[in-house]
């Protein structure tokens, strides 16, 4: 397999991701020497478990878990990506899925916890629902928030969604 | 000349003394337009002050002890630590050695509402924030004074999204306005010095709005049988 990353470090990562999913790698792509793999949703926990799992990988920091919306896409207009960071080896990687209006993601939380902030904000931001999740609330939203608000379709511009809680002022 | 040769202590000290001086001509413009309207409406200054202070007993202080009381409320005027957004950058810019607040007395910013007389609101308030802000105005003993600080604290600035308070008047009486995105600590300078003068005239942004319980019940009981 050629070896097209620069950092000897990251092609073993890739020498290592490839052999152990091959096919099930949907797309790759390095940029300034970033490495970044695109997997579907039913192989989200088994690529993460593995990353964090195996010893040229270690990956023991979730650094950042977050969604994205892109509607030109129809078929699958939501995406899911996560930033590893390994302080044993000192390389990073970014694994990407994309899903449908409506379909859920497995949870990471069981391999970071830290994840269960991130999952709250996806879910807020995005609607993206994570089976599994232990907590799955609003975390920068008010409770009574309705709607999505980093969704495309979210409207841009006046006070929608939410409404002042003075009335909550004695409970917080 | 760049701006690290400029003789600092000069230029901007006379720069602020005619930001000051342009301040309290428009002040004492609005004090001949506000005597003109009374003497116009015929009503007396005591109306517009609310009246003498009553105590429960009936006990009434005087409009002059309460000048005397603001006078002395104005130089240790101790603000709520608190900082909303990036306004808070240029409150404690104006916390510091450079602008030093604390020539005026401002400089104990007190970290417990129950310790302060009023509130910088500096920087955006979100929706989940607003709750929390009215609850610490609440806690803040009267008398109490209120500066909104930055075009987000007035009016959203140009958040205006789902998220985003549109003035933070629409929640609590607002006193001194200090525009800017961020104002500079010599703006909030010169509305810090507007509302030491409120405190010198005891006037607060709520007079016409808040009702104190214990005045009422006198009220109630001089006008029954």
């Amino acid at each position: 397999m050629k070896v097209w990353t620069t950092s000897p470090t990251l092609a073993a990562v890739a020498t290592e991701l490839e052999r152990r999913f091959g096919p099930r790698l949907l797309e790759r792509a390095e940029f300034r020497g970033e490495l970044t793999y695109t997997v579907g949703p039913s192989d989200w926990v088994d690529m993460l478990r593995f990353c964090k799992d195996a010893s040229e990988l270690a990956f023991d920091q979730l650094e950042c878990l977050f969604g994205d919306h892109l509607p030109e896409r129809t078929a699958a207009p939501l995406e899911v990506v996560a930033h590893l960071v390994s302080h044993t080896h000192g390389h990073r990687l970014r694994v990407k899925t994309s899903l449908a209006e409506g379909q859920a993601l497995p949870t990471v939380t069981f391999l970071w916890p830290s994840a269960g902030f991130d999952e709250r904000e996806a879910w807020e931001m995005f609607g993206i629902v994570f089976d599994g999740h232990p907590d799955l609330r609003r975390l920068l939203t008010t409770d009574d928030f309705e709607g999505h608000p980093l969704r495309k379709d979210f409207p841009l511009q006046g006070t929608v969604g939410g409404r002042i809680r003075t009335d909550l002022r004695g409970k917080i | 000349m760049g701006i690290a040769d400029r003789p600092f202590h000069h230029a901007a000290d006379s720069e602020v003394r005619a930001a000051l001086e342009h301040g309290a001509v428009l002040q004492r413009e609005a004090v001949l337009r506000r005597e003109a309207a009374l003497s116009r409406a015929a009503v007396s200054d005591e109306d517009v002050l609310g009246g003498p202070v009553r105590f429960p007993g009936g006990i009434a202080m005087p409009v002059q002890i309460e000048r005397v009381l603001g006078f002395g409320r104005s130089f240790s005027f101790w603000p709520l630590l608190f900082g909303l957004a990036c306004c808070a950058i240029e409150m404690m810019a104006l916390g510091g050695s450079r602008f030093d607040m604390s020539r005026f007395g401002m400089e104990a910013m007190r970290a417990s509402p129950r310790h302060a007389d009023g509130m910088i609101v500096a920087g955006w308030c979100s929706i989940k924030m607003a709750p929390r802000v009215v609850r610490l105005y609440e806690q803040i003993p009267d008398p109490k004074w209120v500066l909104a600080m930055g075009s987000c604290a007035i009016s959203g600035n140009i958040w205006d999204t789902y998220n985003v308070v549109q003035g933070i008047d629409s929640l609590i009486p607002v006193d001194v306005y200090v525009p800017g995105c961020p104002p500079r600590p010599e703006a909030l300078w010169q509305g810090l010095e507007m509302v030491r003068d409120r405190v010198k005239q005891s006037a607060h942004a709520y007079d016409g709005l808040r009702r104190i319980p214990a005045r009422e019940a006198i009220a109630e009981g001089e006008a029954g049988p």
